[in-house]
């Protein structure tokens, strides 16, 4: 059979299709949207974390020049707007209405809605909107919330979701005649997603009962199925466009109650709404994520191999979670690339009268934040290297397809290879030289490593399929209408690397759309790590069933076998016939234009669709070595060098898997050592700007240096997923490379973010 | 995030702007900002933490501008710097860079490279931010600021303009219309410094030291601090204890101590009180060592 599929542009480093737009100033995102009539909405919200509503009074605000309504929880009534609260567990969850009807529940909440000509004039009302609010003593910490009163009054307790195992007493058994048991606390701070572009919405009621909805999200067609399983309208009615979304990260999986809000303003007012969300709502109101705190014990045996792990985690949600830092997939994956006999994790999330969280890049990410950063802890306590620690414990290839503890079962994985890599590029010997004549010099140097296998694609509930359309046009273009989404991802270009190459056309000829959910069928977008594998696997097999209709054709016009049909560059010919050829264009034209010269009974036209089934999960894998200065006058930590060895299978774009990685490892490095949401003991958050939240700058971030791995999935293409994984392998990297560089000094802080003010303290104690 | 409404007066002259003023002064509820570079006032606005009546944009007002050589007390030269003398231009200025060695130091710290293209000079000393450089140079140095009004003009000392956080003993009618820095002797000893978490973020720890020595001696010694207490702060028993001391008796940890102990550090998000004392203790104790160190060379 005549091969069309040679890879000539994946595996390539193609400059993505959407730079040309972004980066001329002609990107079009919600804030770029304006519709004729459109009015602009601003929020009044609670200024106490825990109260009761005892009236509002609204009249001045109503009365200013201007001002088109101003709308409370009542007044939302007739929609009756479902909004669901995902707290990651099976346990029932409390009622969330848009807008805070009876109490409040963190500061920040929304309460009532103006709506006006302008944002300047709807700020300017929403100020005279008087709320009378009782103050109770709110429930902000996870301390709070183990004995405070409940968050929801209909719940007993603030617990959300709890998994509690059974003791185990081989567990026990381990734990008590183990030659080695490590023990330590691990606290995540609080953290917000920061996209550059903020949340936003333009809705539009149009025709009797149909919506056009302009949305920051992650994927068009997902917001339009949870707008109408929101609003209870027909799905068909709902048309959500997306053209350019500046990141998410987890915030914009799914439309929440101030998107909701502008939503139902727009369907009582019949009039476009918008509401684009500034830095301070981000920071303040949009969903959050982390604070978790995880208690750790290892057990060890006097070879320094793993016996028992035992660990007790607990995160708080906030108020109203859409989408929490999970739990099970936390639990499932703590064990790690690592042989691991016994193990039991307990976990619980709490409700508190906080933000609610959203899922954020790695939700699952305290599982590699706390195995890593014990397995460091336990080879200083044992007195063996960490390299060594982990190579006696690392599963190999020979062990694969591996069975963890807890019953998932990895295959093509290679942890062992990676770190081998990071190793060998480090150059440790000549490290750990530098570092002791550093140390004579009164500098403080480290360096830190991270081990870890990644559950991408998540083939499950929304996420379980994902769809292509492909087609060539009358003019010899192909266009595909995918369900993937990019938010910064580069899908546009990717899943047209992946097209040109299956149907042998040139990468400039494919066009992918995927901004408007009228456009092409379901799929879910950004999430899960799933799009190289869930699209990338429809785009294949779309264009496999185009091409072989393309063949078809080609055979019966040229007299050929359609099995001797090769495709390449656009050009269409007959194998061993270099002279017998024909175009694309040709066959498109006719298969529009003159169908009666198709083969019998053939449908005219060229297009294909496909709905791919996604694997539950495809594992990919790396290692992370991080190198850095911890100033010993001032406790301020610089990133020296960071070095990531992953194997993400088979590289669409190996420019944009780097982009991945170099994302998820400056948010890494934002989250050890800066980034951090804070309330007050009144719930008050006292991070509410960039002055006070402190993300990387450019100077914080050294070049990142990449070595790619390539151990193809058994999922079509051999695609696996990397957008998580920088942010989830990369905190604890930089946590040991901290404790390294902190030895000399005795102390530890696994206390995040690591401040200039907590290592100084250690560097301070270690010199008394 | 969208200002409140006010009204918007664009000052051609000095008199213009006094005027508009002392015009917001005679209403009831006037409140008037000076605009000038707008790198703090702007995004107060939007985050409605100010609401002024009236914005009175003084950006257009050529003789505010411009650095120049004038007289100083006791004989002596000063550097005069006009209010809307953009940041970057103080950094660039050689007389600056000649005769107020500190200032310039100090305005590499300042902010970013784009930011300090709009903001000046005045906006930054009239604001009185504890953790910014240019407060803390004015009152280091013993800067005069001159202030106009319709009354007139008064020329206030810096170490009596700064009264607390974001206070000074500007009147609401007055405008800053030039900083004068009185000149050192041009071998002084000059230290500026600063540790921030990332770089143009405001001090967590700021310091400087100023020393004229004369036959190898300190003849005056100016200590200031910014980062360190709600206003900029000034080590007077320190820079006392300095005076007369021969370069080789100076024990730099120990002036580090008593000038640290004269200063008020709060604790926020991004440091302890401790953690500003410690570290400026150590920061001033080294880096007065190695001035010290490097005068006495042969």
């Amino acid at each position: 059979m005549a091969q069309t599929t040679a890879a000539r542009f994946v595996g390539q480093r193609l400059p993505r299709k959407e730079d040309k737009r972004l980066l001329t100033g002609r990107g079009s995102y919600v804030a770029d949207v304006s519709l004729p009539g459109m009015v602009e909405l601003a929020f009044v919200r609670s200024q106490v974390a825990r109260g009761k509503i005892r009236g509002i009074d609204i009249e001045a605000a109503r009365a200013y020049p201007g001002v088109r309504a101003v709308l409370s929880a009542k007044d939302l009534d007739s929609l009756g707007a479902k909004c669901q609260i995902l707290h990651g567990g099976m346990a029932p969850a409390p009622h969330v209405d848009l807008l805070a009807r009876d109490n409040v529940r963190y500061v920040g909440e929304p309460i009532v809605m103006v709506i006006a000509d302008s944002r300047y004039i709807a700020e300017d009302a929403a100020g005279l909107v008087f709320v009378d609010c009782t103050m109770e003593d709110p429930v902000i910490t996870i301390d709070d919330a183990r004995d405070g009163p409940p968050v929801h009054p209909d719940f007993p307790t603030n617990v959300a979701d709890r998994n509690a195992p059974p003791e185990n007493p081989a567990l026990e058994a381990a734990f008590a005649s183990a030659a080695h048991v490590v023990e330590a606390t691990i606290r995540h701070q609080r953290q917000a997603h920061v996209p550059m572009e903020t949340r936003g919405v333009v809705a539009a009621r149009q025709g009797v009962d149909e919506l056009l909805v302009h949305l920051a999200c992650q994927s068009p067609h997902l917001s339009a199925h949870l707008l109408a399983n929101t609003f209870n309208l027909p799905q068909a009615n709902i048309r959500v466009i997306a053209k350019d979304v500046g990141g998410a990260f987890g915030l914009k999986v799914q439309p929440w109650r101030e998107e909701l809000c502008a939503v139902a303003a727009a369907l009582l007012l019949n009039r476009p709404v918008k509401w684009i969300e500034d830095r301070m709502e981000n920071l303040t109101s949009a969903g959050q994520a982390r604070e978790q705190e995880i208690h750790c014990r290892l057990a060890l045996d006097a070879n320094a191999r793993l016996l028992a792990a035992d660990y007790d985690y607990a995160c708080n949600i906030g108020a109203f979670p859409q989408g929490v830092d999970t739990n099970f997939l936390v639990e499932m994956f703590l064990p790690g690339p690592y042989h691991l006999p016994l193990y039991r994790c307990r976990n619980v999330n709490y409700y508190s009268n906080t933000v609610g969280q959203a899922a954020y890049r790695g939700p699952w990410a305290m599982e590699s934040l706390a195995r890593e950063t014990m397995m460091e802890l336990a080879a200083r306590q044992i007195g063996i290297t960490p390299e060594e620690l982990r190579r006696r414990n690392l599963i190999t290839a020979a062990d694969q397809p591996f069975s963890m503890v807890t019953g998932a079962v990895i295959d093509r994985v290679t942890p062992r290879e990676c770190f081998e890599a990071i190793l060998e590029k480090v150059d440790m010997a000549t490290f750990r030289v530098e570092q002791a004549e550093a140390r004579k010099a009164g500098r403080y140097l480290g360096i830190g490593f991270s081990v870890y296998i990644e559950p991408t694609t998540m083939g499950f509930g929304v996420l379980s399929s994902e769809f292509a359309h492909i087609r060539v046009d009358p003019t010899g273009a192909i266009i595909a209408n995918m369900g993937t989404h990019s938010q910064g991802h580069g899908t546009a270009t990717t899943m047209a690397q992946v097209i040109a190459d299956e149907l042998g056309v040139e990468y400039d000829r494919v066009t992918v759309h995927e901004d408007d959910s009228s456009r092409g069928a379901f799929g879910a977008g950004a999430g899960g790590s799933r799009q190289a594998v869930a699209g990338g696997g429809a785009a294949i097999k779309a264009s496999a069933l185009l091409a072989a209709k393309i063949k078809t054709i080609a055979g019966h016009m040229l007299n050929a076998n359609p099995e001797m049909i090769s495709m390449q560059g656009g050009r269409i010919t007959v194998e061993g016939e270099p002279e017998v050829s024909t175009t694309l264009e040709r066959i498109a034209a006719t298969a529009y234009a003159d169908p009666d010269r198709l083969p019998p009974g053939m449908e005219p036209g060229l297009e294909a669709q496909y709905r791919f089934r996604s694997p539950m999960f495809v594992f990919s894998n790396a290692a992370h070595a991080c190198i850095c200065e911890v100033d010993g006058e001032t406790g301020i930590t610089r990133v020296l060098r960071w070095i990531a060895a992953e194997d993400c299978g088979v590289m669409i774009n190996p420019s944009i898997v780097e982009g991945q990685i170099a994302g998820g490892v400056v948010q890494a490095i934002g989250g050890v050592l800066s980034e951090e949401i804070s309330y007050d003991a009144m719930g008050n958050p006292t991070a509410v700007t960039f002055k006070d939240y402190v993300i990387p700058s450019a100077h914080d971030v050294p070049q990142i240096e990449y070595i790619h791995l390539v151990t193809p999935s058994t999922s079509d293409g051999g695609f696996k997923g990397v957008g998580e994984g920088g942010a989830i392998v990369g905190p604890p990297a930089l946590v040991n490379a901290v404790a390294d560089a902190l030895a000399p000094f005795g102390g530890r802080c696994y206390d995040l973010p690591l401040t200039p003010s907590r290592l100084l303290a250690i560097i301070d104690g270690g010199e008394g | 995030m969208k200002p409140a409404p006010f009204d918007y007066v664009r000052a051609e002259s000095i008199p213009h702007a006094l005027e508009a003023l002392a015009g917001a002064g005679a209403d009831a509820d006037g409140d008037a900002s000076i605009l000038a570079g707008g790198q703090t006032l702007m995004p107060l606005l939007a985050l409605r933490m100010a609401t002024p009546s009236v914005i009175i944009d003084i950006n257009r007002i050529e003789a505010l501008a411009g650095v120049s050589r004038v007289a100083g007390h006791n004989g002596s030269g000063a550097t005069r710097i006009g209010a809307t003398t953009r940041q970057n231009h103080v950094l660039a200025n050689e007389l600056v860079k000649a005769h107020v060695p500190a200032l310039a130091k100090a305005t590499a710290f300042v902010g970013h490279h784009q930011t300090r293209n709009r903001g000046t000079l005045g906006g930054s000393v009239s604001l009185g931010e504890p953790a910014a450089e240019y407060p803390a140079i004015a009152l280091t140095l013993d800067a005069v600021i001159e202030a106009h009004s319709s009354e007139g003009i008064r020329r206030i000392d810096a170490l009596d303009f700064y009264l607390g956080a974001y206070s000074t003993a500007l009147l609401p009618d007055e405008l800053v219309v030039a900083v004068e820095y009185p000149d050192w002797p041009a071998d002084s000893v000059t230290i500026v410094h600063e540790v921030t978490r990332r770089a143009g973020d405001f001090a967590l720890v700021g310091l400087i030291c100023q020393l004229a020595i004369a036959e190898g001696k300190v003849s005056r010694a100016a200590i200031g601090w910014f980062g360190m207490g709600a206003t900029p702060m000034r080590s007077l028993a320190a820079e006392k204890a300095l005076k007369g001391v021969s370069l080789g008796d100076i024990d730099p940890r120990a002036v580090a101590e008593l000038a640290i102990s004269e200063t008020e550090p709060l604790e926020d998000k991004h440091a302890t009180a401790h953690y500003r004392r410690s570290v400026g203790t150590k920061l001033f104790t080294r880096l007065l060592s190695a001035a010290v160190a490097e005068r006495q060379k042969p």
